[in-house]
Order: structure tokens, then sequence, then C-alpha cells
């Protein structure tokens, strides 16, 4: 009986979160259109290439960094773990005469074991998510100096370069276009199709409801800031197969880099709704503006204003979509 | 589990064995005595009201039943064998399944996600079983199924909670528990955040809900709603169980006095007692 009465207004309403996932897509069409007419350099494979290379680790991170903020949670010390992995990974190979392969494992256990930290941080201590992750930004930054001497790494055996080796598609050099594709698969399968993804949806939906319906959320929590904590260390090996080196620097900007991207990809930051897949996207368009930019011979100090720009508009938009909801 | 029709069971009470009972159940938070020695006692088929003032301990008192708190003292009864609840996830197991007021449900995903939140149907096969990849079109059919025999009209099982009202989000929030209750379900105010309209939508449903064949037990401050379909009254005063009151008998203004204690139960007449 209910029913005429709701239809139209679901209707309508259903149509909001297609256009959050269309979003993102539009503004990246328009950003290639843009800067298409601005330098003819810009539609080649080679400078495709250049945004790939430009956001591989940050898209990486952001990967983890959507996971996280799918449950309404957030992770600013992602970019200083990265940071810590690659000086492990390189550290424990040059200096420990570690095998690249165990060293590059011992590197990918200790950002695992430091994402499940955080989440032991903000389960078991209930902290909230920016506090905990702030202050292992700072811990795990200072270690990282600690432990380097605040040098970076470098003589790496040819083994731990292995992502920063080109392979050639048509023609043209991708380095990490492959692992980033399957990365962002393995993410958007889990999430749309298995049981513990969907739990990652509703427990930053409604957190209260998932733990009544007997889901362990505490074990869900700790879980996903660890996995988050693996593809932390997987963009260290980027960074490190990128620069050739192990960087104790590296990483200071990506936590807001990433959650420029997550956001720009239509997920929302109080957790529950988006896609891994906008995530991608949004990476995209922050790479497509950088190098668009630099190609057009625009002033840097532009590229962060516009990002500035497109990040109030997407939380707007999220933020609009959501009172009408 | 078979039942019989309901009337005949109230006439022949010694005969229908309960569903739940609870005797003597004790609950102390450091000086204070929540529930002081409750009974408690639920038949099969029923919907059997659970009243009491603020304070009363009906609150306290039905988290023992769903395993949300665990009592000091008593022994709680699930078809004749004693059982005891360490958490709601114990009693689940148990069959029994709770509805809280505060809506839980996720809002931005899907009627059949809902439904089968923490109890998604699975793909066959061991690949899909390890990686527990979830089968989204039989969840969707089931949910079909599962609302139509509730006689739930909803559109699609595909669309977002979130696009429906607060009584259809109640409602799917009574349906999931009917689905999966094998043998109780515990309606902790269900119509409190409703209107007038989609209060009567909830109670519709808690009736299909019982006339499936399972008993509700219903928390309610709402006197209307709960002369309207229970068919005992459980009046719970001072950490116990004041009365057990014939809904068909006494009047409305009659049962406020016993929950308050103007009234003593045993100055009611005997046919307004349930037996």
């Amino acid at each position: 009986m209910t029913q005429p009465a709701t239809a139209p207004p679901a209707a309508k309403r259903s149509a909001l979160p297609s256009l959050s996932t269309l979003g993102p897509l539009i503004a990246l069409l328009l950003a290639c259109i843009f800067f298409a007419t601005q330098s003819d350099r810009f539609l080649t494979a080679t400078t495709l290439s250049l945004v790939l290379k430009q956001i591989s680790f940050v898209a990486v991170i952001a990967i983890g960094q959507t996971l996280v903020i799918l449950t309404s949670g957030i992770d600013l010390s992602c970019g200083v773990i990265m940071a810590l992995g690659s000086v492990v990974m390189t550290k424990f190979a040059v200096e420990l005469g570690m095998p690249p392969l165990l060293a590059i494992l011992c590197g990918l256990i200790i950002t695992t074991a430091i994402g499940a930290l955080n989440g032991v941080l903000i389960t078991r201590l209930r902290l909230p998510p920016f506090i905990a992750t702030l202050g292992m930004y700072g811990i795990i930054f200072a270690a990282t100096q600690i432990y380097s001497n605040a040098q970076t790494v470098t003589n790496l055996p040819p083994a731990l370069n292995f992502l920063g080796q080109t392979f050639n598609i048509l023609g043209t050099p991708f380095t990490f276009g492959a692992v980033l594709m399957l990365l962002f698969g393995l993410a958007w399968f889990f999430l749309t199709q298995t049981a513990p993804g969907r739990h990652v949806y509703a427990v930053g939906n409604n957190p209260e409801a998932v733990r009544l319906s007997g889901i362990p959320t505490t074990r869900l929590l700790i879980s996903v800031y660890a996995v988050a904590g693996l593809l932390y260390g997987i963009a260290a090996l980027i960074l490190v197969g990128r620069v050739g080196a192990g960087d104790p620097n590296a990483g200071q900007t990506e936590n807001l880099e990433s959650i420029t991207a997550v956001v720009l990809g239509g997920t929302s930051l109080f957790g529950g709704r988006g896609n891994v897949l906008g995530t991608f996207l949004g990476a995209l368009i922050v790479g497509v503006f950088r190098v668009g930019l630099t190609l057009s011979g625009v002033n840097s100090v532009y590229q962060i204003l516009i990002t500035g720009v497109l990040i109030i508009l997407a939380v707007a938009t999220d933020q609009f979509s959501r009172r009408k909801a | 589990m078979t039942l019989q029709s309901t009337p005949d069971q109230t006439s022949s009470r010694s005969s229908a064995p309960l569903v739940m009972e609870a005797r003597g159940l004790v609950k102390r938070y450091g000086q204070v005595t929540a529930i002081n020695g409750a009974d408690f006692e639920l038949r099969p088929g029923e919907i059997l009201a659970v009243i009491g003032d603020n304070g009363a301990g009906k609150s306290s008192m039905i988290k023992a039943l769903s395993g949300a708190v665990v009592p000091d003292e008593g022994q709680i009864f699930l078809d004749g064998q004693l059982v005891s609840f360490r958490s709601p996830i114990d009693a689940r197991r148990q069959g029994i399944e709770t509805v809280y007021q505060d809506l839980a449900v996720a809002p931005a995903m899907t009627i059949a996600e809902n439904l089968f939140l923490g109890r998604e149907i699975l793909k066959a096969g061991p690949i899909a079983k390890l990686l527990r990849i979830v089968d989204k079109k039989k969840m969707h059919e089931e949910a079909v199924r599962h609302m139509q025999g509730l006689q739930f009209a909803i559109k699609s099982m595909s669309q977002p909670v979130e696009t429906l009202s607060g009584g259809q989000r109640q409602g799917v929030a009574v349906a999931r528990s009917a689905a999966f209750a094998r043998h109780v379900v515990i309606m902790d105010e269900p119509t409190a955040a409703l209107g007038v309209r989609e209060g009567n939508m909830v109670l519709d449903l808690i009736r299909k809900v019982r006339d499936g064949g399972l008993p509700v037990i219903l928390i309610s401050h709402n006197m209307p709603h709960v002369f309207e379909i229970a068919d005992r009254i459980h009046v719970h005063r001072m950490g116990q169980r004041a009365a057990l009151l014939n809904p068909k008998k006494i009047s409305m203004a009659d049962t406020v006095s016993v929950m308050t204690g103007a009234l003593k139960p045993e100055q009611l007449s005997a046919d307004m007692l349930a037996h």
C-alpha cells in the first residue's frame, strides 16, 4: 500500500550513486580533452605511461586508503609506512646481505604488522582513526629517520629493482601499469564479490548493525588496516623500483594525495559508500592534471591549487547527495 | 516444529510446553539490583508483550534472555533445556533473534544484502567457499521469496535500504530476524521510531511472523499497540514479573495501574489474569 507513494523518490535517489560513479569519469575525460587542446604531446602513449609512473605508488597506497575510508576510518600514516618499508627492504638486502626476495618479504611483513597495529589502536584502545594514525605518522617517520640515519640506501642488487624495469606493450614502455591493474582488479573483486568485502562496506555504514549481526568487527577492522599496510609495502617496492633507492624522506605527502584520489573517485569520507575503481580514476585525474599542466608549461603551484579545488568539489558533491538521500 | 492453533493452547496451559522459560533471574550492578528474581515464560506461537515503567528492569531482563547480559543467578530454559548465553551471538546460535529499536540496518546496502548480513549465501565450489564469494543472485531470489511470504511490498530487493521509509526499514529488520530465528524473535520497541501508518505496517508484519509459527517477545511502551497484537502481557515491576495479564479482559487503564503499582494483581478478577 505504501508502494506507490515511495516509488518516485526511490527512483530519484537511486540515480545519485550512478552520478557519483560517473562524475570522476566525466572529470577525467574533460581534463584529457582540455590538455589535448593545450599540448599536442598530451595524447600520446608516452604521456600515458608518464601519468601511470607519476601516480604509481600513490595509486597503490590509495587502494589501502580506500579500504580504510570505506570502514569510515582514515589513515594518515600510509606514506611514512611506505618509506619505512623501502628502507627496510633495501637496508636488509644491502647491509645485512639478505637475498633480495627475503628482504622484500621482511619489508612487507613489517608494513603489514604496522598496519595491524593501527587497527589494534583503533579497535582495542578505541582511538579515533585520525588520532591513532596521526600518532603513528610521527612515530614511523622518526623511526625511519633513526634507523636509516636519514640516509638513502643505494647500491641495490638488481632483483630489488624489478618493478622499476620496464616492459614493452605496443612499443610503449610500461612499468607499473600491469601491477597496478592487477591490484585494483583484486581489490574490486574482494570488495564487491566476497562476504568480507561486503562487511567492509557494512561496517562503514553501521558498525553497530554489523556487530549485532554476529560479524567480528574488531577482527575485520584490524584485518583492513593490516591489508592496507601490506599495500603500503607493495607501494614501497614500486618506490624502490622507481627511484632505485630506499628513501627515508619519501611518503610525507602521500597521505593527503591518497585521500585526494579516494575522494575524487567518489568514495565517501564518511564511509560505507564508494568504489575502488573510482579511486583509480581519482588517481588518474591527479596524475593527468600534474602531467598536463607541466606539458602546458603552467607553474606547478597551480597543480596544488587545482587539486585543492577538486577535492572540495568532490566532498561537496558527496555531502549534497547524502543530504538528499 | 509444528504448531497447534493458538486458541487451543491458551485453554490447556499445562499441556503446551514452554518455548522459553526463566526462573529467579538476578542481576546486580553494585548496589543496584536490576533483575530481582524475575520469572518469565513464553509459549509457542504467541505474541507476549513485556511492559513496565522506566527503570522497572524490563530491558535488563530482555538482555538476559537475548544474551546481552549474563545474569548473576537464575536459570533460562529453551524448549525445556537449560541454556546459558555468554553473548548475543550465543543466543543467536540457539535460534533467538533480536530486532533493536534503532533501525539496525546498513543504509547504503541493498535489502537483500541487509537480510543476509553476516550470513551471506556463498557460491558453490571449494574456491568460492575459500574466498567467500557471495552468490548475489541466490541471495536476491531468497530475499524476494521471503519478503513475499511476509507480504512485504517492496519493488526491488536490490535497492539500497536508505531509499526506504522508516517503517519499511524496520520491516527489513523484522523480516531479517524472522528469516533466521528458529525459536524466538525478540523485538525491542520496534515501532517507537515510527509514525502511525508505519507502526501499523510493522505490527502487521509481527503478526505474520507469529502466524508463521514463531513466538514473539514484544517490548513496547505503546499501549494501543500492545493491546492490538499481544496474546498475553507480562507486566514488569521493580525487577520482577508483577503479573501476567489477559489483554482481552483487562482494560488499558487497569493495566497501567498494575504497571505503576496502584493496583495489586490480587485485586484483579481471575479472568483478567493470563495463565
